[in-house]
């Protein structure tokens, strides 16, 4: 079995971190919340930048044993043809969205690499940004969704203890602890803009798995300065399935672990999404989070056909409209933001050495 | 005799002088200096191989104070 | 134990001592012993035979553990810079080199363009190189990604004592590097480069402080203690300013309300 690397294990640099979070510390949560609402404040202003995902299909190849789509659960397996992803996106944009993540479960045949760059032209048309939560790729193939549009990647780690990610990962391609791990340099490789990382919070002991999620934060940015970061903290909810989370991440950890993450990442965008309840989220906007997920179906599909009554990924929690939740922002003296940047920059970002192609900047077909 | 010019000055020297003599003349024991003739670095084993010519601009270097 | 990393050289000391500007090169000698630099500057001259005693290449071969990191200074192209380090390896045999290009004679300033196409040219060729710049992250970046050993921001203007000006983007260059940041220029004191070691840079170079202080020697062994103090706090974890002042109605009761 090869080695961990070393800025995965080396500990220095997360000492301040491991200091907040320690259950000895002195730190009070509120004199975190504090700080850490002055630098999200410095740094990113009364601003929120909002995104809604679009689950393409629910066929795996996978045996994750937290997930409600793993291939030996009983679920009806779909996938989003051309048209129904138009329509879909075409119902997004009606209620505001214009930057979309797309997801699938590992690669099948039927939702394979070549699928998801079609979907990926298809939304690029008409959302400005265009993210991927899918299976790990190649260096060449994220060049090509770099092409097509796609700016940003989201691949988590799920957890960074490697004992147990091998005893979670049942079978299937994503049983390698050490591919995962160098999957978003190869998204940021083949020129995509911005990755996002995150540990499922529940499936290890969560003190550690901030850490090392930290130092993979930090490696990239060392190793990919050009690079937009992310983190989000998805944390384990009830499913269809019923997977007991053995490390249950209560509130209070999970705020300290956002205000942590926020003042020793002050530049970094951090994440939560409808896992979490409207009034976990209403509190953590303005004071960590610049970044949520709205009015979102972790079913296939579903908001062209939001009465649909197939069983998501996991559970949603907040379960407020667009306009509801853009409302609130507004009453907490917050802006939404909709749209970052014009789509004309979309297009591979350099990888690590910077040689320009004018050949390369052709426009996907 | 030939005139070469010698870290930016005219130096007359005998016609069929080499580096090492050239290096004798000025004083140096060609240890701790590197040698240029003509944007050439000319190797200490190469030295006295190397006959100057007329017009040959030298330069001849040593390390001093520097932050 | 505690490296400084160059290339596949490792250093104890990360104390890099200039060797311009001493009244005389016996007391420049006494000054790098008693620094216990392992790191020297020098630059290149035209040999002048009524002031043999600046040649400091035999003199300092005397010294113990020594290896010289030639400079560029005098250049103002790139070409020209790289030119000087062709001679500069001949002479010394040490891959090292310190890529310093200022055009301007006032103020000293580097020039980052030339700068970097030579640093470009000659880590192709092998050489160490180190580029002296002003603290410009993003500069600093692309000098590691063209596979220089090191970068060398300047604390403040060469001379100038000004100390740790450009210590913010210090900081961020320092944070950001996967290659040793070296703090060079500007530092006045022992105290600036205790500060410039606890910020984590990788070391500093030190030369007018030490060239002009009342007693050099002194001040470079003072230099030297100052920098491993630096070091040892940075290791040892220094303890976090204090953030900013309570909100003054609590940000966190929501976590009591239950959905």
């Amino acid at each position: 079995m090869s080695i961990s690397p070393e800025w995965l294990t080396d500990d220095r640099d997360s000492a301040e971190l491991a200091r907040m979070l320690a259950p000895s510390s002195s730190s009070t949560l509120e004199s975190l919340a504090a700080e850490s609402k002055a630098i999200t404040l410095r740094r990113f202003g009364r601003t929120i930048s909002l995104y809604a995902p679009l689950y393409l299909s629910n066929h795996c190849s996978s045996g994750c044993a937290y997930c409600g789509f793993a291939s030996d659960r009983n679920t009806l397996r779909r996938r989003l043809e051309p048209e129904e992803i138009g329509r879909e996106i075409l119902a997004m944009k009606k209620i505001g969205i214009s930057d979309i993540l797309l997801l699938t479960g590992e690669r099948t045949k039927l939702a394979d690499f070549d699928y998801l760059r079609r979907s990926v032209e298809i939304a690029a048309k008409s959302m400005q940004r265009v993210s991927v939560e899918a299976f790990p790729m190649s260096v060449s193939e994220y060049r090509m969704l770099a092409e097509c549009g796609c700016t940003g990647v989201t691949i988590y780690q799920e957890t960074y203890n490697r004992e147990r990610y091998e005893s979670l990962h049942r079978w299937g391609p994503k049983k390698d602890f050490l591919d995962r791990l160098e999957t978003p340099a190869r998204a940021l490789e083949g020129g995509i803009k911005t990755v996002g990382l995150g540990v499922l919070l529940g499936l290890s002991e969560p003190l550690e798995d901030a850490l090392m999620l930290y130092r993979h934060v930090r490696h990239l940015a060392r190793r990919y300065w050009r690079a937009g970061i992310s983190v989000s903290f998805p944390r384990i909810r009830p499913q269809t399935g019923g997977y007991e989370p053995p490390f249950p991440v209560d509130d209070h950890f999970l705020a300290r672990m956002i205000f942590s993450f926020r003042i020793t990442l002050p530049d970094i965008e951090l994440v939560l999404s409808t896992r979490e309840s409207g009034t976990f989220r209403d509190g953590m906007a303005g004071l960590a989070i610049t970044r949520m997920s709205i009015a979102s179906r972790t079913t296939v599909g579903g908001y062209h056909d939001p009465e649909n009554n197939e069983k998501g990924q996991f559970d949603v929690s907040d379960n407020r409209s667009a306009e509801e939740f853009c409302n609130t922002l507004r009453s907490r003296n917050i802006e939404p933001v909709f749209k970052n940047w014009d789509p004309a920059y979309n297009g591979p970002a350099y990888g690590k050495n910077t040689e320009i192609h004018p050949e390369k900047l052709k426009p996907c077909h | 005799m030939i005139t070469i010019e010698l870290n930016g000055e005219q130096q007359v020297l005998s016609g069929d002088a080499s580096v090492n003599d050239l290096l004798s003349i000025i004083g140096s024991d060609g240890k701790t200096v590197a040698v240029m003739v003509n944007e050439h670095i000319i190797r200490p084993e190469n030295r006295s191989a190397t006959l100057l010519q007329e017009g040959d601009r030298v330069e001849i270097l040593v390390f001093a104070g520097g932050g | 134990m505690d490296f400084l990393q160059l290339g596949s050289y490792s250093f104890s000391s990360r104390l890099i001592l200039g060797t311009g500007k001493f009244s005389n090169a016996k007391v420049m000698l006494e000054a790098v012993r008693a620094s216990g630099a392992q790191l020297v500057t020098v630059a290149l001259r035209r040999f002048n035979r009524q002031q043999a005693e600046d040649d400091l290449f035999a003199p300092l071969s005397t010294i113990e553990g020594i290896t010289l990191m030639p400079n560029t200074s005098g250049a103002s192209t790139a070409a020209e810079a790289v030119r000087a380090a062709h001679i500069a390896r001949e002479l010394s045999g040490s891959p090292f080199i310190k890529v310093e290009i200022h055009p301007n004679p006032q103020h000293l300033m580097p020039d980052p363009i030339e700068t970097y196409e030579a640093c470009r040219i000659l880590a192709k060729e092998g050489f160490l190189v180190m580029p002296y710049i002003t603290a410009d992250p993003v500069l600093a970046k692309r000098l590691e990604d063209a596979g220089c050993a090191s970068v060398m921001p300047l604390g403040s203007a060469i001379g100038s004592g000004q100390g740790l000006a450009a210590a913010e983007m210090l900081s961020i260059i320092i944070r950001e590097s996967n290659i040793p940041v070296i703090v060079d220029a500007g530092l006045r004191s022992p105290s600036e480069a205790a500060a410039a070691l606890e910020m984590g840079c990788g070391a500093v170079l030190v030369n007018s402080a030490v060239a002009v202080a009342g007693n050099p020697p002194e001040m470079a062994e003072a230099f030297a203690g100052a920098v491993v103090a630096g070091r040892k706090a940075f290791r040892a974890g220094l303890m976090q300013k204090s953030g900013s002042a309570l909100a003054t109605s609590p940000l966190t009761s929501f976590l009591e309300a239950k959905a």
